[in-house]
């Protein structure tokens, strides 16, 4: 990691540490906006990070950026932050203008608007924050193709909801809404890009919840006593302890190297292969830690649901997993000459993944 | 937790990756050896050792005096993968290149280092490690081997036991007790000895694996003299000397590997049948490769730059869950595709299945028992 990046690493979790806690995350659970926490993130500058300088950004890379994401998924962070800078990072990618009010974004596939004439309808179920936010950014069907476009919610009907973790997830529903800003028709090749983008960004908060139970079991165990002595002193505890370190570990480094390889402009299988991944290590993660802190982890005192809800929510909003074995299958197919070992060490410093095009 | 650094390959680094492949490919299609699964234990074959002497690719990282390169240990990283990838049979010089010169070159004399790596370097000298012991498996420390010091050296009276290929092997560093055992410091009076194993009072005794093949031994010794310039570093200092080892023993490619010619033909096969669907069930595997994998060369990284107090927990969680992931590798394999595994099978894939199958339980069990590294990570983990 760089100085700069420890340094911004540094300066968000000691942020969170001392702004975010349990009663924050449940105060807006129950439908209230934490004003002080986003203000706190916009003044230092955070929402503007990885935008490029001309645009009005505050310095900083991707990779940095999911960084602070991973930070606000290991403090359950209540605030759109990771919806408001994907958003922008898409409008970038896209050759559009960013923006500086709070913004979401909807990229499901199957719940894209039709696009006709500048106007824009249709309905998306689960759109993450939408009742506080003033943006969307979602894909879009017209006649040509695919797009990126950007609306103002103010022309929307939002209905409310939750996922699993109490988070917002709204219905948005949209008659001939005015289109602030379009992209070009994009290709197959982008639409996957930005899928994996939006994976990147998911990973990242998946990355710093599983973080957080491990610390959290972790320390359940030497603080709870049974038969007389801490609870890490049973072998068949030891085997959960190891179990999950061995996850969470996996999850750290697949990030790192996600994060970098994304930034580099490598290659574009390490979201695939930490997707699939992810997908076991929340089994086992949840499992575990509910295991390990036993009843006390159940009840809604304890803060440990705050976080393997999120995972059990938070794994189901990017793309699936199936998407994502189907991808790596597929490449397989079509490298037909290579031997697996030489597809998994193949270096290609020019793949196309991130490059804006003009 | 454990923050691993990232490795991103230079471009010398890709090269020598493609060079080491495009010779192994050539060999492969001279028939010089055959593809094995496990071959770092298996596939032993000194002429393929020598070979790969001449080309510099053993001692890759020692000193240019002693006849090495004086490459890191991530070139290291990439040389060993490129072999296990491939199933080469690189087990003769294998625990000499991996072990022993590392340890000569942090606690041996110069004249060991003299004598000793340069034939290590051409392929012509290997080495066994003599830790287990009828009594000692996992609780290492009770070792009862002894060394008693007599005018110019030392005399050994005791056996050694699961020694990996030592019948090929010209010598053993042999962890001996040179003083009683003490209940209350278990590791201390423990020392290394260079022990040739074809020294008057040695005996070695094949111990056929559950395939009938000759991987293991067992190594006795009758009053074998053993002169005192083949102490390894200090009389007493064994164990400390030991466990520096482990970490490099613990954490290679070859913990996540042994079984990786299966995987490379599962998908081959699935690419012949033209089967998008089991493919995508094998994605599964290679995301479980790559997650592993990440690990272990970042600890090669912590290696690398020196800092091996760190290492030793990350380094046992490396071979706790890379031996796992190498042996369920025919478990999954057989759900995907048929296969009819059996050793002499014409068709690659029944050949590797039936290798896997069969040297899968040692995975797990070799160089410390799944139990035993489950200990060290949850004391590590909970320390932290």
């Amino acid at each position: 990691m760089s100085e700069m990046r420890d340094m911004i690493v540094d300066v968000v979790e000691r942020m969170l540490k001392e702004k975010v806690d349990k009663d924050l995350v449940d105060t807006v659970e129950q439908g209230h906006w934490a004003p002080e926490l986003w203000e706190l993130f916009k003044e230092n500058g955070m929402t503007a990070v990885a935008i490029t300088e001309e645009n009005g950004g505050a310095g900083g890379d991707l990779e940095d950026l999911l960084n602070i994401v991973r930070l606000t998924g290991k403090y359950a962070a209540p605030i759109p932050f990771a919806e408001t800078t994907f958003a922008n990072y898409l409008l970038e990618f896209t050759s559009l203008q960013v923006i500086e009010d709070l913004a979401t974004y909807m990229l499901c596939p199957n719940q894209a608007f039709t696009l006709e004439n500048g106007k824009l309808t249709g309905e998306a179920i689960q759109v993450p924050w939408a009742r506080y936010t003033k943006h969307l950014v979602t894909l879009a069907y017209s006649t040509e193709g695919t797009h990126l476009v950007e609306i103002d919610l103010s022309q929307a009907e939002i209905k409310l909801g939750s996922n699993l973790a109490g988070e917002p997830r709204d219905t948005v529903i949209v008659h001939h809404a005015t289109v602030s800003q379009v992209s070009a028709v994009l290709s197959p090749d982008k639409v996957h890009t930005i899928t994996t983008l939006n994976s990147a960004f998911q990973l990242a908060l998946m990355t710093g919840a599983i973080d957080k139970i491990n610390d959290l079991t972790v320390q359940y165990t030497k603080e709870r006593e049974q038969f007389g002595r801490p609870i890490h002193r049973f072998q068949l505890v030891q085997q959960h302890i190891v179990h999950l370190a061995g996850e969470t570990a996996i999850a750290l480094a697949a990030f790192n190297n996600l994060t970098e390889a994304l930034q580099m402009n490598n290659q574009n299988s390490e979201v695939a292969y930490a997707c699939i991944r992810f997908e076991e290590i929340i089994q086992a993660v949840t499992t575990i830690a509910h295991q390990v802190h036993a009843a006390i982890g159940t009840t809604h005192e304890h803060s440990l649901h705050q976080f393997t809800r999120r995972l059990w929510s938070w794994r189901d909003e990017g793309a699936s997993t199936s998407y994502w074995t189907n991808f790596v299958a597929t490449q397989l197919l079509e490298n037909s000459g290579d031997s697996l070992w030489g597809y998994l060490t193949s270096y290609s410093a020019s793949s196309p993944l991130l490059k804006v095009e003009g | 937790m454990f923050h691993l650094p990232t490795v991103q390959f230079t471009q010398e680094q890709e090269q020598f990756r493609l060079d080491v492949r495009t010779f192994l490919q050539d060999e492969l299609a001279k028939g010089t050896f055959t593809p094995k699964c496990d071959s770092w234990l298996s596939g032993d074959d000194p002429e393929f050792s020598k070979l790969i002497g001449q080309k510099g690719w053993i001692g890759l990282t020692w000193p240019k005096k002693y006849g090495g390169q004086e490459r890191s240990s991530i070139d290291r990283y990439i040389l060993t993968e490129e072999f296990l990838a491939v199933g080469a049979p690189v087990a003769a010089h294998w625990f000499a290149d991996r072990q022993t010169g590392p340890l000569l070159l942090r606690y041996g004399t110069e004249e060991q280092r003299d004598y000793f790596l340069p034939k290590i370097v051409k392929g012509e000298c290997y080495f066994g490690i003599g830790l287990s012991e009828p009594n000692s498996g996992s609780d290492l420390a009770s070792v009862s081997t002894r060394a008693e010091k007599v005018e110019g050296g030392w005399i050994v009276n005791g056996q050694k036991i699961w020694t990996s290929n030592a019948h090929l092997c010209h010598y053993m560093v042999t962890l001996v007790r040179t003083s009683p055992f003490d209940r209350k410091s278990k590791h201390a009076g423990l020392s290394q000895l260079i022990v040739d194993l074809h020294a008057e009072g040695v005996t070695v005794v094949p111990i056929k694996f559950l395939t009938g093949e000759h991987h293991y031994n067992e190594v006795f010794f009758d009053n074998v003299f053993v002169p005192d310039n083949m102490v390894v570093g200090e009389i007493g200092n064994g164990w400390a000397q030991g466990l520096a080892e482990l970490a490099f023993e613990r954490s290679g490619p070859e913990r996540i590997l042994s079984t990786f010619p299966l995987i490379d033909e599962l998908i081959q096969e699935l690419k012949r049948q033209n089967n998008l669907e089991g493919l995508q069930q094998a994605s599964k595997i290679i995301a479980r490769l790559w997650g592993l994998r990440n690990l272990s060369i970042g600890v090669a990284q912590l290696l690398e730059s020196g800092n091996s107090e760190d290492v030793s927990i990350p380094a046992a969680l490396v071979k706790a869950l890379g031996t796992k992931f190498e042996q369920s590798i025919p478990e999954i394999t057989r759900l995907i595709v048929q296969t009819y595994p059996t050793l002499d099978a014409q068709r690659k894939i029944d050949r590797f299945m039936a290798e896997s199958i069969l040297h899968a339980p040692g995975f797990t069990i070799r160089g410390g028992t799944s139990e035993v590294l489950y200990g060290v990570v949850a004391k590590g983990v909970v320390a932290q």
